[in-house]
């Protein structure tokens, strides 16, 4: 049963088709599957099929990305409240777009996909002041701070990444958290993140995800 | 408003004429133009002076009087064909000789089927052409108690393109239009670009400000050179300039408000455009005795444009449910419910306008307009009937839906077998037919951002779709948005299609509309004063709409996924 769910579940996101992937999740709960093996046996195997894919899969758009990633997100939400025991979360990361940006849209795919890996993403916001995203992360006890960036001037200015990276240094927390840039700018020179003060970045949301989740073993295993 | 269409051809002048060319066919007349550098086929309405339809076009013949025949400067050589009598202005301004040789003035000359001219002396290269007719929304009103200084501008200042007409005040008379690039596009296509270029020097920004500043008085000129035949003095006759624009735009054209716009957190807020060098603005245009009015803007992102589309449509005059998009690089949308115009605008992502299409273009010549199906084939419909040069944002919503309709695409965007980088061909014979799967996923965004800003607007006022009345489409569909196609694919909502208005430059006739008002100023206020601007990115709830529009499908298909997704909470 659990291979004609995964293949039917595969196919409705393949198709981004959310109403059909919500069918085949009924489906599967109607037939005893628990919550939990929904998750883990479908959701994320699915995702983690569609991170391999990205690269290999030229077709694939923007816009598909956005409507798989808001289905892993929806059905793990949804999937959440029926489960058993609270489950184990991977890690914790503050994600928002950088001090003078307003591109909401863009750590949209990332969040999905954090979500159904049972990664905790606290969403800041949009035009988020570089204290903000650090005193979050402590507070919150996150293990990675993400600033997204949509403008040239937003992505490598003053008021971004570069300066939550001066805020950690001052602070001592630079061992504490890691931090990741994505967006746009990014994209055209692949050392820019460099220059953002960044630890990583990630050419897509999809991509992102993954990176994040690497990022958070690295801080828990030092 | 329905018009027969004449077809022109223009050929260089080396190129001998094929014969099947002069054809006679009986709602359509062809006439072709040789001139020095171009070839092109346009339309031409029935009725309408060759002059008036060539300066539409690039191609423009000399002129130097509103055609009326007095000037004597739009002399083309006539080959043959169908065509109307010499008027008396002909015979008066062109020697026996000359009309022997063919000559005839092309501002008196009309089609009465196929014919064909050459264009010996054609007009210089211009940026300026005029606005399309149909293009043109009538702007009621008129000042009969302007004794002088009658004459009057109106000016939409758009990022890519600016829309000027010069009006007789008095008589409520447009003399002529004209519609050209925005020159600041040379500092970046992006509007933050531009702003952050002025804002990191002031010398950049007054550089900016002097751009726009002289694009429009040069089309203000090329209008009185070209439509009343006197320039400098005329100039000094006009008694009011009324701008409107995009918030942007408006603080580049006064180097006012920069910084408030590069910082998000004043978008929501006023921004102050008010010009403080006005001395230097009548120094630099010529024009001593113009009052130079720039209504405030309504937000850091929704500019007097949106107003000035509200005046034009009487979208408050209307019930409630009355909805306005305006479509372009911003799409700006406008709810009345009644009480309070809600507002927003939205970085729809210019696809509407042809930009990040592999063919799309503005609807210009050789844009692709509309796609019917015909029989399996695709029946691409240009404009000026000339071979297609790409896609403009009616012919692309027409592929798109017919595309998804026919099953080559599906409704996650994704064709059902890959056309490979080069896209598909709606003509196998013409590259320049293909879409590709970036612009069906540039195009999804673009109407999802669009649909999603509605919708937002509708639930803020606490309606449904169902509860519109009227929808005004104004900006870069112009008039040949396909309603049915644009609804199938989810860009418009499901509602009667006789309740859809297409306008195309309601900005410009908003503006016109107040420079024609003893108090435009002041009708602009009245409007702003019922305005709520909501700014989406800080708008709860919606990238949920966002994501849920992506789908190429009608509007509220998706009604149906609320209903199995709270079975999956139960
Ligand atoms: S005579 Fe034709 S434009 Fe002046």
């Amino acid at each position: 049963m659990l291979n004609r769910i995964v293949k039917a579940y595969n196919e409705a996101v393949f198709e981004t088709d959310k109403e059909a992937a919500f069918e085949v999740v009924n489906a599967a709960l109607a037939n005893g599957m628990t919550a939990e093996d929904i998750v883990f046996k479908v959701v994320i195997p699915a995702i983690e099929e569609m991170m391999s894919n990205i690269t290999k899969d030229p077709d694939a758009n923007l816009a598909q990305h956005f409507m798989t990633a808001q289905i892993a997100a929806e059905v793990t939400e949804k999937m959440l409240t029926k489960f058993k025991h609270p489950p184990e979360i991977v890690g914790r990361v503050v994600i928002g777009t950088a001090h003078g940006d307003l591109h909401s849209l863009g750590k949209r795919i990332v969040m999905g996909c954090l979500k159904a890996m049972m990664v905790d993403v606290i969403d800041l916001g949009v035009n988020v002041p570089a204290e903000k995203f650090v005193d979050e992360a402590l507070a919150r006890d996150a293990q990675v701070i993400a600033v997204s960036a949509m403008m040239v001037h937003t992505a490598t200015g003053e008021g971004g990444a570069r300066k939550v990276r001066q805020i950690l240094k001052e602070r001592g927390l630079e061992n504490r958290f890691r931090l990741i840039v994505g967006g746009a700018p990014y994209r055209f020179d692949d050392r820019l993140f460099l220059a953002a003060g960044a630890d990583a970045w990630a050419p897509d949301g999809v991509s992102a995800s993954r990176v994040i989740v690497d990022l958070i073993k690295e801080v828990k295993a030092s | 408003m329905h018009r027969q269409l004449n077809a022109i051809e223009i050929f260089t002048q080396t190129q001998t004429i094929p014969s099947d060319h002069v054809r006679k066919p009986t709602a359509m007349a062809c006439l072709i133009v040789h001139s020095t550098t171009e070839q092109h086929r346009i339309n031409v309405a029935d009725g309408q002076s060759v002059r008036d339809a060539l300066d539409i076009t690039e191609m423009r013949v000399r002129a130097a009087c509103g055609g009326t025949g007095t000037c004597g400067a739009c002399v083309v050589r006539l080959v043959g064909g169908e065509v109307t009598a010499p008027t008396v202005a002909e015979y008066m301004k062109l020697s026996p000789d000359e009309r022997a040789a063919g000559a005839r003035l092309a501002c008196q000359l009309r089609l009465m089927g196929a014919a064909e001219i050459v264009l010996d002396q054609p007009a210089p290269p211009s940026q300026w052409k005029s606005i399309p007719p149909e293009n043109l929304i009538a702007a009621p009103g008129s000042l009969p108690s302007l004794a002088e200084l009658i004459y009057g501008v109106a000016v939409d200042l758009g990022t890519t393109h600016i829309r000027v007409a010069l009006w007789d005040r008095r008589h409520g008379k447009r003399i002529a239009t004209r519609h050209g690039p925005n020159p600041q596009g040379a500092f970046g296509a992006d509007v933050l670009n531009r702003l952050e270029a002025a804002r990191a020097r002031p010398e950049r920004a007054a550089e900016l400000a002097k751009l726009a500043r002289s694009a429009i008085v040069q089309a203000v000129r090329d209008i009185l050179a070209r439509d009343v035949g006197e320039v400098t003095p005329m100039l000094a006759q006009i008694s009011q300039v009324f701008v409107v624009g995009n918030t942007a735009m408006l603080a580049l054209l006064t180097s006012r408000g920069i910084n408030d716009l590069v910082n998000p957190a004043h978008w929501q807020s006023r921004i102050d455009c008010v010009p403080k060098d006005l001395a230097e603005w009548h120094a630099q245009w010529y024009m001593p005795n113009a009052e130079i009015v720039l209504p405030e803007p309504v937000a850091g992102f929704v500019g007097s444009d949106l107003t000035a589309d509200l005046l034009a449509t009487g979208l408050t005059d209307g019930p409630p449910g009355s909805l306005l998009l305006d479509v372009g690089t911003n799409t700006e949308v406008a709810l009345w419910d009644g009480r309070t115009l809600h507002v927003t605008s939205v970085p729809g992502g210019p696809a509407f306008e042809g930009v990040g299409i592999r063919y799309g273009m503005p609807a210009e010549p050789g844009a692709i307009s509309s796609v019917r199906d015909a029989a399996g084939n695709y029946a691409c419909e240009t404009i000026g009937g000339s071979e297609a040069r790409g896609f403009c944002g009616s012919g692309l919503t027409d592929a798109i839906a017919l595309l998804v309709a026919n099953g080559i695409v599906k409704q996650s965007g994704r064709f059902e077998v890959s056309p490979g980088p080069d896209g598909f061909s709606l003509d196998p014979a013409n590259p320049r037919t293909a879409i590709t799967g970036n612009d069906v996923d540039a195009f999804q965004r673009a109407k999802a951002a669009t649909a999603a800003a509605m919708e937002q607007l509708l639930a803020q006022a606490q309606m449904a779709w169902s509860d519109l009345r009227r929808l005004c489409v104004c900006g870069a569909f112009g008039r040949t948005l396909n309603l049915q196609n644009a609804q199938a694919i989810g860009l418009l909502p499901p509602i009667n299609p006789a309740m859809i208005e297409l306008h195309a430059d309601a900005s410009l006739a908003g503006c016109e509309m107040a420079l024609l008002s003893s108090d435009g100023a002041g009708r602009f206020a009245a409007l702003a004063a019922r305005i709520k601007a909501t700014n989406l990115s800080l708008a709860a709830g919606f990238e949920n709409r966002y994501i849920d529009h992506l789908r190429l499908r009608p509007i509220g298909s998706h009604a149906e996924h609320e209903r199995i997704s709270s079975c999956l909470i139960a």
